[in-house]
C-alpha cells in the first residue's frame, strides 16, 4: 500500500509513475510606487500585447498539430480576451493615473477574474482562461522567463496548483509519466489536453498535494482518480503495465490490403524500449546528436557501435534508420569548431560538415554503423540529413565504401546498411529521381523541408502560420518526392511531426508513403488511422489534394 | 441603418470558447457596431470577449442583436451563422 493515498478526478484511464516535479511560475511584480514614464509603460503594454498575440498563434498551430483542431481552439478564446477593449480601456486609464503597466494589467484582469470565478461551470473555467492570458502579459512585462515545462527530466510528475493550456501543450509525452493538480475538474483544459496526448493525470486532488515534496514517487492513476504516494512494489507494477495500453503490436495495412510500417522517431537510448512497447515496426529516424552533445570529446567508434547495435536489438524484426551525425551552426559543441553564422539553418550544417570539417568524426560514424549492420539483429539503414547536391550525395557514398574497404583491411566484420538521403531541401525534391537511382529509400523530414520550402523559420512567431506541411506548396513537394522515389524502385518515408498526426494520415498514404516515423506516443494512434484508411479511395483525395491552390482548399479536400 | 435580430443559440457550449471566440473575431472583422443581450434585457458590447462570454447565453437560449453600420446586415448574417451551427461544425 502507497504511503499516502490523494483523491481527485482522473483526466484520462492511464496511470504513470515517476518522480515529483513542481511547477511554480511565480511572477513578482515591480514595486508598484515607483514613478513610471507614462509614454512608455504605454508603449510596453503594446509590445507585450503584440508579443502574445505572436505567442497564442504560435501555440494555437503547435497544438492543431499534435493535439488537435477542437483543443487548439483554446488559444482563439485568449486571443480574443488579449484583444478585448474593455481591458485595454482600464489598463490605459491605470497607466494614464501612473501605475506601472504590469499592475495595471493585474488590476484590470483582477476584477473580471473575480466576477467570473463567482459563477458555476463554464463560466468559472473563463477566470482560468483570464488567468492565463493575464500572466503571460505580465511575465513579458516583468521580463520573466517561463519555466521550461518541455524540458523536463524523464519520468517526472509534474505537480501544480494548476496548468494552463499553453502550460499543458508543452508537456512532452515521451518523457512526462504525468500530472497532477490541486484545482481543475474533467473538463478544465488541462483534463482535456491530458486525454488528447494520453497522458496520465489526476486533476483537483485540493491543498493537500501542496503536502507532497519535489523528488518524492508517486503513481498518477487516472483511472481511479488517485495519487498514491510512496507506492509499494504491486503498485508501482500495475502503473508501468497499465502504460501500453491501446497499442497495436502487429504491423497494419490499409482496408485493401497496402502495408504501412509505422516507426518511431527516436532521440536517445532510453526512447528505444518504450517506442517498441507502443508498437512502433521500427525506428524511422533515430538521432545520433546525443552521442555527441554535453561531452568534452567526441565519443569513439566502440561506443558508437554498441549503441547502434542496441537499437537494431531492439527491433529484432524491423529496421532501424540511423541519421548521421547533424550538428549545425546553432548548437555549440565544446570540441567541434562550430562557426557562428549569420543564417545557421542555411550554413554548415548536416551532411556538409561530416563532408569537410568533420569528416574524421563522419569516418569513425561510417566504421561503426557498419560493424552494427553485420552484429545488431534488426535491419540497418544509413541515412544523410540535408543533402542538396548529387555530389554531396555521391560523397557520401564514397565514404560509406571507404569504412567498408578499412574494416575489410583489418579483417574487422562488417556489413554495408541500406542507404537514403533524408528530404529536407526543396534541391532534393526537385532532384529526388537522381537520389533515389542511388540510393535504397528517402525519407521525407517535413520539419526541416517545410522551413525551408516555405522560407519560413519554424522558431519566428511572425510567420508560424506558413510554417505549416499542409501548405500545397509543401504537399505537392511530398507527392513529387514519391513519385519520384517510386519511379526509380527506392522505398520513401515520413519522419517529422506531420507523420504523427492522424488527422494527415489518409492524405500521406494516398500520397503513396510506405513509412511513417513519429514520437512514439502517436504510434498507436496512426496505427488505427491507417488500418481505417481505404488506400484506392485514399490516393484518389491526395491527387485532388495536389492540384488545390490554397490551404483552405486543402484542408477540405483531406477532411 | 440599425438592424436588429433575435436567434436561437445552437452550439452545445452556448457563447463559450469556439463560439464566442469566432463571434467576436466576426464582429471586430465587420464595420459595424454590435451589441447583444437577453431578448428583455441590457444590451453589451460584442467585440468584448469579457462581455459576451458574461451573457451566460447556453444552448437554446435567445440573443437578441443590434447592428449599426454599413455591414450591419452582413454582420448579423455572419453572426447567426456562427448562432446556430454545431460547434463542431464552425468553421473560422
Amino acid at each position: 500500500m502507497a504511503a499516502s493515498t490523494l483523491t481527485g478526478t482522473g483526466a484520462t484511464p492511464r496511470s504513470g509513475l515517476g518522480t515529483v516535479v513542481w511547477y511554480d511560475p511565480e511572477i513578482t511584480l515591480p514595486d508598484a510606487d515607483e514613478s513610471v514614464d507614462v509614454e512608455a509603460e504605454r508603449d510596453r503594454f503594446a509590445d507585450a500585447v503584440d508579443t502574445a498575440r505572436a505567442e497564442l498563434e504560435r501555440e494555437r498551430d503547435a497544438t492543431a498539430e499534435r493535439v488537435g483542431e477542437d483543443e487548439a481552439a483554446i488559444f482563439d478564446a485568449h486571443i480574443q480576451f488579449l484583444e478585448d477593449p474593455t481591458i485595454e480601456e482600464a489598463v490605459v486609464a491605470s497607466i494614464e493615473e501612473g501605475r506601472p503597466a504590469a499592475h495595471a494589467v493585474d488590476d484590470a484582469f483582477g476584477v473580471h477574474i473575480e466576477q467570473f470565478e463567482g459563477m458555476e461551470g463554464r463560466m468559472a473555467e473563463r477566470a482560468d482562461d483570464l488567468r492565463d492570458v493575464r500572466d503571460r502579459l505580465l511575465r513579458l512585462l516583468t521580463g520573466g522567463d517561463r519555466v521550461n515545462l518541455a524540458d523536463l527530466p524523464e519520468g517526472s510528475v509534474v505537480l501544480a496548483e494548476r496548468l494552463t493550456p499553453s502550460d499543458t501543450a508543452q508537456l512532452d509525452p515521451e518523457t512526462v509519466a504525468g500530472f497532477a493538480t490541486v484545482t481543475g475538474g474533467r473538463t478544465s483544459h488541462a483534463a482535456i489536453f491530458a486525454r488528447s496526448l494520453a497522458l496520465p493525470a489526476v486533476v483537483g486532488l485540493g491543498e493537500a498535494l501542496n503536502d507532497v515534496s519535489e523528488g518524492t514517487e508517486v503513481v498518477v492513476d487516472g483511472d481511479a482518480g488517485e495519487l498514491l504516494v510512496g507506492p509499494d512494489e504491486a503498485e508501482r507494477e500495475a502503473a508501468r503495465a497499465e502504460e501500453g495500453a491501446d497499442v497495436v503490436e502487429e504491423s497494419v495495412e490499409t482496408s485493401d490490403g497496402r502495408e504501412i510500417e509505422v516507426a518511431a522517431n527516436v532521440g536517445r537510448p532510453a526512447e528505444l524500449e518504450p517506442a517498441a512497447a507502443r508498437g512502433a515496426d521500427g525506428v524511422g529516424l533515430y538521432r545520433t546528436e546525443f552521442l555527441f552533445l554535453d561531452r568534452q570529446s567526441p565519443p569513439d567508434e566502440d561506443e558508437q557501435y554498441e549503441t547502434v547495435r542496441d537499437a537494431l536489438d531492439t527491433f529484432p524484426d524491423g529496421r532501424v534508420v540511423v541519421r548521421t551525425l547533424d550538428i549545425g551552426g546553432d548548437k555549440q559543441i565544446p570540441y567541434l569548431d562550430l562557426p557562428e553564422e549569420e543564417n545557421p539553418f542555411l550554413g554548415e550544417r548536416g551532411i556538409r560538415r561530416s563532408l569537410d570539417p568533420d569528416a574524421e568524426l563522419f569516418r569513425t560514424q561510417l566504421r561503426a554503423l557498419l560493424r552494427a549492420a553485420a552484429d545488431g539483429a534488426g535491419e540497418l539503414n544509413v541515412m544523410f540529413p540535408l543533402v542538396a547536391t548529387v555530389e554531396e550525395l555521391e560523397a557520401a557514398i564514397e565514404a560509406v565504401d571507404d569504412a567498408a574497404a578499412d574494416l575489410a583491411d583489418r579483417g574487422v566484420d562488417h556489413e554495408r546498411p541500406s542507404l537514403g538521403v533524408m528530404v529536407e531541401t526543396p534541391s532534393a525534391v526537385f532532384m529526388a529521381d537522381e537520389f533515389a537511382r542511388r540510393v535504397d529509400f528517402l525519407s521525407i523530414g517535413t520539419n526541416d523541408l517545410t522551413q525551408y520550402v516555405m522560407a519560413a523559420d519554424r522558431e519566428n512567431e511572425r510567420v508560424g502560420d506558413l510554417h505549416d506541411p499542409t501548405h500545397p506548396g509543401v504537399v505537392r513537394a511530398i507527392g513529387r518526392t514519391v513519385e519520384q522515389a517510386h519511379a526509380n524502385d527506392a522505398w520513401v518515408g515520413m519522419c517529422g511531426e506531420m507523420a504523427g498526426n492522424p488527422d494527415v494520415t489518409e492524405l500521406l498514404v494516398g500520397l503513396g508513403l510506405d513509412e511513417l516515423s513519429m514520437s512514439a506516443v502517436t504510434v498507436p494512434d496512426v496505427k488505427v488511422a491507417v488500418s481505417e484508411t481505404e488506400y484506392s479511395a485514399a490516393r484518389e483525395r491526395a491527387d485532388s489534394a495536389r492540384r488545390v491552390a490554397t490551404r483552405s482548399e486543402l484542408h477540405e479536400t483531406i477532411q | 441603418m440599425s438592424e436588429e435580430r433575435t436567434v436561437e443559440i445552437v452550439p452545445e457550449a452556448g457563447l463559450h470558447a469556439r463560439p464566442a471566440a469566432l463571434f467576436v473575431e466576426a464582429v471586430n472583422d465587420h464595420e459595424a457596431e454590435v451589441e447583444a443581450g437577453p431578448p428583455e434585457g441590457d444590451l453589451v458590447p460584442a467585440q468584448s470577449m469579457i462581455a459576451v462570454t458574461s451573457l451566460g447565453v447556453g444552448e437554446g437560449d435567445e440573443l437578441r442583436l443590434v447592428a449599426d453600420g454599413p455591414e450591419a446586415e452582413a454582420v448579423l448574417d455572419e453572426l447567426e451563422r456562427i448562432l446556430t451551427t454545431p460547434e463542431d461544425e464552425l468553421e473560422a
